[in-house]
């Protein structure tokens, strides 16, 4: 055996580096976010709390479908109306509930919707509450208006012209 | 007769009290310490938020205890579950009173003549605390603590006195004040000479305070809480307290025999008298304070020792190198004019 050889079987090495190494991580940057008093920005496709817009939505209960625990729930009745001299029927839409303590948040529902009538990518995640079968269930209005969430700053809800934080196929200008 | 009752009886009263005072502070202390150095070890922040920075957390944790309820397990042995925590908290607070914080006779209790063989004998009755405690708590993780405690003793206990008769040899005495003027008169401190005795010393004092990474008789991971698992409110606060007060005990020990008490390095040399402004009392604090960062550090880096390993360091390791050093230290100080 050389003499380093001998040196370094009888000084612990090992020990010694392992030392060195949390003696570093003592002096280093810590990794904690002081949650309350400064929030990390989520990225873009996030999936937080719902947004919903009546405007948009069709009424094509595709959303509904795509769940895959059945927690949207839509009625509608038809309505007539005259356009250019002709009758027509639409669709309105009555109640458009989602049961967020039960989402999983999975984005099927996103993906089903044709018009981005319904979203996840708000960013926002404040929506916790002291009781959820009544606080964390949202009637469209509800769902609208951000009723008990707190919006994550910069990200407005539905009712005040929220959009979506990420789109799928790039950003084109919405027609309105 | 009003001066002698002052002296013999109202002084050493004050003392005690000032220290005991100080001893619960520092642990209570020593605990924010190292959750705050452990945390930062690990990239977190560590308590911050009980009061400015945290700095009132200790007392927050010290208030809960108060307050918890204090479960006595069915069929525990009631009086030796009483008596654990007591056996393990008397004997670490006692031993502070032979240590010497500074040179005037204000900055120690008492010096007594075998100060050393006197806080060894003592210390060495708090491991009664964990393995009764551990037995009476009428649990088998208790059990198992308290009897990894008693092997744990008795693989450290005989390299540790072996590194602690180097220093004896070297000073020629057992009184602590008398181990760091002796340090004095030589010129340095006995950790030039006994530098592998320190290790040994320093290992066995990890061991003896059940710290990582030997804390086997309270293994987190494999036995709950080991000997306390039983254990709430103040009769845990008292295992606690006597973890942290014999941590400092060793640290104290350590700084008194190997790293010269409360004399500057080099005492001797008068170009480093520029550090005689720094006072006696700093001076000691501040190597006690290394050696409780040292103890933390371990914690921090670490891991715990298997059982078997344990043993086979204290007895197939520590035990013949303390001996091998003793013999070689021993040689050198009986050669004529050896003296260090």
């Amino acid at each position: 055996m050389s003499f380093w050889g001998l040196l370094a079987s009888v000084i612990p090495v090992d020990l010694l580096t392992g030392l060195k190494t949390t003696g570093k991580y003592l002096f280093s940057r810590k990794a904690t976010v002081q949650y309350p008093e400064e929030r990390k920005e989520p990225a873009d496709r996030f999936r937080g709390m719902f947004g919903y817009s009546l405007e948009r939505c069709n009424v094509c209960r595709g959303c509904e479908k795509a769940c895959p625990i059945g927690i949207i729930h839509i009625e509608s009745h038809w309505e007539e109306y005259e356009q250019d001299g002709k009758k027509r029927k639409k669709q309105v839409i009555d109640r458009y509930d989602i049961d967020v303590k039960r989402c999983m948040f999975c984005n099927l529902c996103a993906e089903a919707c044709p018009t981005e009538a319904v979203w996840l990518t708000t960013k926002t995640y404040e929506a916790a509450a002291y009781e959820r079968n009544h606080a964390l269930y949202f009637n469209k209005e509800k769902l609208m208006h951000w009723e008990g969430v707190k919006a994550f700053p910069g990200m407005k809800p539905p009712a005040e012209g929220g959009l979506p934080a990420f789109r799928l196929g790039g950003e084109e200008e919405e027609d309105h | 007769m009003n001066e002698l009752l002052w002296t013999y009886v109202g002084w050493p009263l004050l003392k005690i009290l000032v220290i005991l005072l100080a001893l619960v502070l520092l642990a209570a202390y020593l605990s924010w310490f190292e959750r705050k150095l452990l945390a930062y070890m690990q990239i977190r922040l560590g308590p911050n938020r009980v009061g400015p920075k945290g700095w009132l957390q200790p007392i927050a944790d010290a208030l809960k205890l108060f307050v918890k309820e204090d479960l006595t397990p069915g069929f525990a042995e009631k009086f030796v579950f009483l008596l654990g925590p007591v056996l393990i908290i008397v004997p670490a607070l006692v031993v502070f009173s032979v240590i010497p914080f500074g040179p005037s006779p204000h900055l120690f209790i008492t010096d007594v003549n075998i100060g050393v063989l006197f806080i060894l004998a003592v210390s060495s009755i708090g491991v009664y605390g964990i393995i009764l405690g551990g037995w009476a708590s009428n649990n088998k993780f208790s059990l198992m603590g308290g009897l990894r405690s008693a092997a744990q003793m008795i693989s450290y206990e005989v390299p540790m006195g072996f590194s602690v008769v180097t220093v004896l040899i070297l000073a020629k005495s057992l009184s602590l004040v008398r181990i760091v003027e002796a340090q004095k008169q030589a010129g340095l401190w006995f950790v030039f000479p006994g530098f592998v005795a320190f290790l040994v010393y320093f290992i066995c004092g990890v061991a003896e305070t059940n710290r990582n990474p030997f804390d086997l008789p309270e293994a987190e991971s494999e036995l709950v809480a080991g000997y306390h698992t039983e254990y709430s409110g103040m009769k845990f606060a008292f295992y606690f307290l006597a973890e942290y007060a014999n941590m400092v005990v060793v640290s104290s020990l350590a700084t008194v025999m190997f790293f010269g008490g409360w004399l500057r390095p080099f005492p001797n040399v008068s170009a480093l008298a520029f550090l005689d402004v720094i006072p006696p009392l700093v001076w000691f604090l501040l190597k006690v304070a290394f050696f409780l960062f040292l103890y933390i550090w371990f914690r921090g880096t670490f891991p715990r020792y298997r059982f078997d390993q344990l043993m086979g360091i204290g007895w197939k390791v520590l035990l013949p190198v303390s001996l091998v050093n003793l013999l070689v230290v021993a040689y050198f100080v009986s050669l004529p004019g050896g003296q260090v």
